[in-house]
């Protein structure tokens, strides 16, 4: 406990007499007290073996303690409010530091102490306690009764990086507002002197005092939790279960998702993603996600705020994210802000961290597969950092290892780095810029060589016009494109190629009114150029003929805006309207079909050519994005949304899987975009003082217009795409049960859903139906899913995390029977997925081993050790039928089928 | 247990991922294969089944039987006492007679190419089918077989062209034959418990024979020729037993329609690659064939109609490059096992009893163990001596 001793009616400074022998600190102090107008800060644990032998007749204050520390740790230091601050962590400088009050041209600011708190957490350095027992006089002039917006950002005090979704709130009015991407917040209250509490991920819980007077600014440093706690990831989203506007949303912090113990022992964002309710993905070795019965193509994935189209890397068995520099990840999968549209299903939204502001650091770590290395520092102290991480597999190398002569013509190999630059031009300007490129190229026995890249690039602009408005200027550009080679044959040696690039310019602005509403608005455009395909020859002797698809361009634009307001301190009402324009443009063929017949190169009736800009097509609507919350009491809401989604880009894959082939796909005058509604209502309810939250979320969901294929459809190099294409209808529903405590030594999070996802085509031609035109369940329809992630901590240093995963298995054609054809043996299918196969079912186990929590250390190094899969269940990755001797076998493969052992050394410096 | 259809055809562009991602994970994990037996392939359905083509220039011959468990080692239920005739798009019909159960062939026919057929039939339960009106298409002659030792692997490469661009679309089935030598000769039996000379001498060379059960098939609309420059029909490893003495491969070709082709693309890729996650989801196929009464009931098989055009090669042992070392067949049986008669308390009638009689060993022929001098017997197991066990004994017409 950190005692305050005041000394009481004491105006005049007055010097200090006195024997003192051997006396305890605590007793001295007071004795000062006592004699002075002096209050004293320290720890009285810290101080309990203190004693002070000392004799002085009418000195200073100052000299006093000075003798009385002389030869001790301790150290003091004294403030223009006659406040000692005695601890042994370094000299104090009570003096705010410079950037920790600015004060604004307008508004006068004065730094008055008044009566301070008398208690505190312990173990933590005095600098930020002690800005805790100050009070910030801010803004001037406000009237009782009127309101004041108090705005700012909340940083790392050692880095200097802004703390994302950090909570800052007073309990009493319970008004509050968290930081955004940028660490910024603004708070609206009305004048008074407040409590302000800070609450975020991976931070120590803090406070500030405020006096407001009129409007101001106040930047505020907090503390990293060095040791990762999970404490702290509870407190940021303490009461936002049931408080907080969102439904459908789950944010994850990478200290989490380190916890969660991998097949490879890297850590890997999408397969944490994966164990959250309402998540799905075909197969282990999928990076695929379908969220809530949507398909895999219809989430968008950001990285900061670039979209991502294939996030894999070595055909999925990781993601292409280098966790080293990442900050977190947001998954909304019911009420999608309007800010965001696209994709049918879910955001997932993935920032990297800033870059540590104050020094050069580095981090890194050594696996079994892959390797990493990262370095951030400033580039300007405290207003301009970078951070740049690398990752490469060696699995190339290994391959030539193994003594299988296939396998060491095999190549398969992976890299990928990320850089970030942020700069603040002056407190209303800022600019980030971030890279990112990720390769794969792989070989497998065959003389087909495989390869992909993604390159994105964002630009980002931030301006504060004032307190209560900001906004945000973003320029992105993505590229995507795959290659396949193949050399063989010199007569038929080609390479297939296909590419996609997005630029994209949005404008995002966030406005304050007062503490009722929270205003966005903005608008965006972006333009895709699509290389649909090209088949070329390679070398001389090729007799391929080239075939290369007309280039397809589109233009994607939205103006959204969207109200939270809170009606009443337990009612509050989001609600935001998305309008999306789309514009298919030439120079393009647009080819025209027979009216009510199945599209067929026989129904094909004229061909339109359409002249470069020119627009061939335009699809536009709105797009409904509500909620709503209502508290029934401090410890239980209620929460319902509606939202409509509309997406005009579409992955074409015929494989139950994601795979490096799939191609992307505009819609145009033949293709119509998709679109989708979802409704959901959820109660959420906290326990045990916020500490486990628990939420029921149900859901409900129409797809329409998604694209499913005729039976043996070409999707590559194919002219007329839409003569393979078929409309699918598909519903999905479902209930998400959810429990999280993440405080403790016991903590991690248990999820079952029920959900259903299903399809029909029923369109076109009897031959072009599926399953006669019946409702058939996805090839992600699962039924039953319960996840339990949960760690604990023995001490700092020791953890061990439980991963535990059941699912029903998914849906499968299978052969029933065999026949004779041309003399050989065919086989007859059931049904598109009316079987499944056996269900799934994991457990795995990692142990977390820090190394010790010395400042002086050169360098911090951790140790996970786990077992993937510990009970060796034999999950079927893949089912395959073959036939032996005219006998049709079916076999199951599991490729993670025996307890798989990792261990990964992570460093940081 | 890995799968090994990995070959990407060159010319269609692969879509699936095959099963490579498979085999980096057994690889690199401990991936494991387990047999798969769900209840719901242990009743299977019993749809009619047409194998077969109308030949607008020679004999048509249709094979209908029913579809059955895919474990079932038993042959094809044939479908037999059906009626069945080819019919002219309004023109004559032309009756097909069943020999064997199950088949039902035309006399020698000469259709009008410029006319539409299909085949027509009443199964001996009285349903009626029908497939749909196919234009003929003439097959070009096949330009040449040949072959070459790759990768450790032996070749067999088809070529082909139609100047007049119009057949596009081709298929391919083939008969291999080769020659068997036993590892042995012998003029011993042990019948009626006795050791004694053989009445009939064991044949002294037998003719393997397979057939392709892989659907052959090739398109040239993404070349500027209509020329199929030599598409790999089949492939055995470097030193297969079939090239020891003689190997002959008889290849047939057939021009098909677009549909036609369709409907073998689609049966390879549901047939050859299904199931794994990277593969594409297999399709309902049907054919072109039909029930009348009732069309929503699944009929298998597409009749198309095309004439046939062949061509066979031999390859003797002495036509193989030097340094190809063909494997006999008969490693495993060499040396013969050796039964000493020096056996004490047992007779050599009792030896032979014992060996001859209760296992199945042939006798190879009595002496002198070259190493312990013993006497005794050499034995071989049934399918080191006797060639019928791999082939046929009787010499091939077409054989030189």
């Amino acid at each position: 406990m950190l005692l305050g001793f005041t000394g009481y009616g004491q105006q005049a400074e007055k010097a200090v007499s006195g024997t003192f022998a051997h006396m305890r600190f605590e007793q001295f102090v007071s004795q000062l007290e006592a004699q002075t107008n002096y209050r004293f800060y320290f720890d009285s644990k810290a101080v309990d073996s203190l004693f002070v032998t000392l004799q002085v007749q009418n000195q200073p204050v100052r000299a006093v303690l000075e003798q009385a520390l002389q030869n001790t740790a301790f150290h003091f230091a004294i403030d223009d409010e006659n406040r000692v601050f005695v601890s042994s962590a370094g000299i104090i400088n009570p003096a705010l530091p410079g950037d920790f009050f600015q004060p604004k041209a307008a508004t006068a600011t004065v730094v008055q102490a008044e009566e301070p708190v008398a208690a505190g957490p312990t173990g933590r350095s005095r600098l930020v306690s002690a800005s805790e027992y100050k009070v910030y006089e801010v803004g001037a002039g406000g009237e009782a009764g009127s309101k004041a917006t108090l705005a700012g950002h909340i940083r790392d005090q050692k880095t200097g990086e802004p703390v994302i979704g950090a909570s800052i709130y007073s309990e009493s009015p319970n008004i509050g507002a968290s930081t955004d991407q940028f660490g910024y917040y603004s708070l609206t209250l009305p004048v008074g002197r407040y409590d302000l509490k800070v609450r975020g991920v991976g931070i120590k819980n803090t406070k500030r005092q405020v006096v407001l007077r009129g409007n101001g600014k106040l930047e505020i440093e907090v503390e990293e939790d060095v040791v990762q706690l999970k404490e702290v990831v509870v407190e940021a989203e303490k009461d936002k279960n049931v408080s907080g506007m969102q439904m459908g949303l789950e944010k994850l912090d990478i200290k989490t998702m380190r916890q969660v113990p991998t097949a490879f022992g890297e850590t890997d964002i999408l397969r944490v993603v994966m164990t959250l309710p309402g998540v799905k993905t075909v197969g282990e070795g999928s990076t695929g996600l379908n969220v809530r019965g949507g398909a895999t193509d219809q989430n968008l994935i950001l990285f900061n705020d670039a979209t991502i189209y294939n996030p894999s890397h070595l055909f999925g068995f990781f993601s292409a994210f280098n966790p080293d520099i990442l900050q977190g990840v947001e998954l909304y999968k019911s009420a999608i802000p309007a800010k965001y549209g696209g994709r049918l299903s879910s955001v997932l939204d993935i920032t990297t961290r800033e870059g540590n502001k104050k020094k050069l650091a580095g981090s890194g770590g050594i696996g079994p597969l892959t390797s990493r290395l990262t370095l951030e520092g400033p580039l300007l102290k405290d207003r301009s950092s970078f951070i740049i991480s690398g990752r490469a597999s060696y699995s190339d190398w290994l391959l030539h290892q193994l003594s299988d002569k296939n396998f060491k013509q095999s190549a398969a190999s992976f890299y990928d780095v990320t850089a970030h630059v942020s700069h603040e031009i002056n407190e209303k300007n800022s600019v980030y810029a971030t890279g990112y490129y990720s390769t794969d190229r792989f070989r497998l026995a065959s003389d087909t060589t495989y390869h992909y890249t993604n390159q994105n690039a964002s630009l980002k602009w931030r301006h504060n016009f004032n307190n209560q408005l900001y906004g945000v200027l973003t320029g992105t550009i993505s590229h995507y494109d795959y290659d396949i080679t193949s050399d063989s044959n010199e007569k038929t040696a080609s390479q297939l190629k296909y590419a996609i690039t997005q630029s994209n310019l949005r404008a995002d602005f966030s406005y304050f009114p007062n503490s009722r509403h929270t205003i966005d608005f903005g608008g965006s455009s972006q333009l895709y150029n699509i290389a649909p395909g090209s088949f070329l020859p390679r070398g001389d002797a090729s007799l391929v003929k080239p075939d290369v698809l007309a280039p397809e361009k589109a233009l994607e634009s939205a103006l959204y805006a969207s109200d939270r307001f809170d009606i009443t301190p337990r009612f509050s009402l989001s609600v935001g309207l998305r309008y999306s324009l789309f514009q298919a443009l030439g120079p393009r063929d647009v080819y025209q079909y027979t009216p009510g017949e199945s599209r067929t190169e026989a129904s094909l009736t004229d061909t339109v050519r359409y002249a470069a800009g020119k627009v061939l097509a335009t699809y536009h609507g709105p797009e409904y994005r509500v909620s709503m919350r209502y508290s029934l009491n401090d410890r239980s809401s209620v929460k319902a949304s509606y939202t409509r989604t509309r997406q005009y880009i579409h992955q074409l894959t015929n494989t139950a899987s994601v795979s490096p082939a799939d191609i992307w796909k505009l819609s145009d005058a033949n293709i119509r975009p998709q679109v989708g509604d979802q409704v959901s209502v959820g109660y959420y309810r906290n326990f045990k003082n916020n500490t486990i939250e628990a939420s029921v979320e149900t859901y409900y969901k129409s797809l329409r217009d998604f694209v499913d294929y005729k039976s043996g459809a070409t999707l590559v190099l194919n002219h007329h795409i839409e003569t393979d294409i078929i409309n699918a209808q598909g519903q999905a529903y479902g209930t998400e049960f959810f429990v999280k405590k993440l405080t403790g030594k016991l903590n991690g999070w248990v999820s079952y859903t029920y959900s259903r996802s299903l399809v029909q085509v029923n369109a076109g031609t009897p031959a072009d139906m599926i399953n006669g035109g019946r409702y058939y369940p996805s090839n992600f329809d699962k039924p039953h899913d319960f996840t339990l992630v949960g760690n604990y901590r023995f001490s700092h240093r020791f953890s061990t995390s439980l991963n535990l995963n059941y699912s029903t298995g998914r849906p499968i054609t299978l052969p029933l029977a065999k026949y004779y054809v041309g003399n050989s043996l065919r086989v007859f299918y059931s049904d598109r997925n009316a079987y499944r196969v056996p269900d799934y079912y994991r457990m795995d186990l990692a142990l977390n081993i820090e190394g010790g929590h010395k400042v002086k250390k050169l360098a911090h190094s951790s140790w996970t050790v786990g077992v993937y899969n510990l009970t060796g269940r034999r999950n079927p990755y893949s089912i395959y039928f073959k036939s032996v001797n005219g006998q049709i076998k079916g076999y199951q493969l599991s490729i993670f089928g025996e307890p798989i052992p990792t261990v990964t050394y992570n460093f940081k410096f | 247990m890995l799968r090994t259809n990995l070959a990407l055809s060159n010319h269609s562009v692969p879509v699936g991922l095959c099963a490579c991602l498979g085999w980096l994970a057994v690889l690199l994990l401990s991936g494991c294969t387990d047999p798969y037996l769900p209840a719901a392939i242990k009743a299977p359905p019993s749809y009619l089944v047409v194998d077969g083509f109308i030949n607008p220039q020679g004999i048509s011959s249709i094979k209908l039987s029913r579809t059955y468990a895919i474990g079932s080692a038993l042959a094809p239920p044939p479908e037999t006492k059906a009626t069945a005739y080819v019919e002219e798009e309004n023109g004559p019909r032309y009756t097909l007679r069943e020999a064997p159960a199950g088949t039902y062939s035309s006399a020698a026919l000469a259709l009008n190419p410029a006319k539409k057929y299909r085949l027509h039939l009443t199964t001996a339960g009285g349903k009626e089918y029908a497939s749909d009106f196919v234009p003929d298409k003439l097959t070009p002659p096949i330009d040449a077989i040949t072959w070459k030792f790759e990768n450790s692997e032996f070749r067999v490469l088809v070529s082909a062209h139609d100047a007049t661009n119009s057949t596009q679309y081709y298929r391919w089935d083939y008969d291999e034959t080769w020659e068997i030598r036993p590892a042995y000769d012998t003029g011993l039996e042990y019948t009626n418990h006795a050791l004694r000379f053989r009445a009939v001498p064991l044949p002294r060379v037998c003719w393997g024979t397979d057939i392709a059960k892989t659907v052959q098939i090739d398109k040239t609309t993404s070349l500027a020729q209509d020329v199929v420059a030599e598409h790999r029909l089949r492939v055995l490893p470097a030193n297969t037993e079939r090239l020891f003495t003689r190997y002959s491969i008889l290849v047939r070709q057939y021009a098909l329609t677009k549909e036609e082709y369709a409907y073998w693309d689609l049966l390879r890729k549901n047939t050859e690659s299904i199931g794994t996650l990277f593969d594409p989801q297999p399709a309902q196929l049907t054919g072109n064939v039909h029930c009348v009464s009732n069309p929503a009931e699944p009929v298998l098989g597409f009749v198309g109609a095309h004439t046939v055009t062949e061509k066979r090669i031999f390859i003797a042992r002495a036509d193989l490059p030097a340094g190809t070392d063909p494997l006999s067949g008969y490693e495993k049986c060499i040396p013969p096992e050796f039964v000493s008669y020096d056996v004490p308390g047992e007779t050599i009638a009792q030896i032979q009893e014992r060996v001859l009689g209760k296992f199945d060993y042939l006798p190879v022929v009595e002496g002198k163990h070259p190493l312990t001098g013993e006497i005794g017997i050499f034995v071989a197991v049934p399918n080191c001596l006797d060639c019928r066990l791999r082939g046929t004994v009787a010499k091939p017409s077409f054989w030189p």
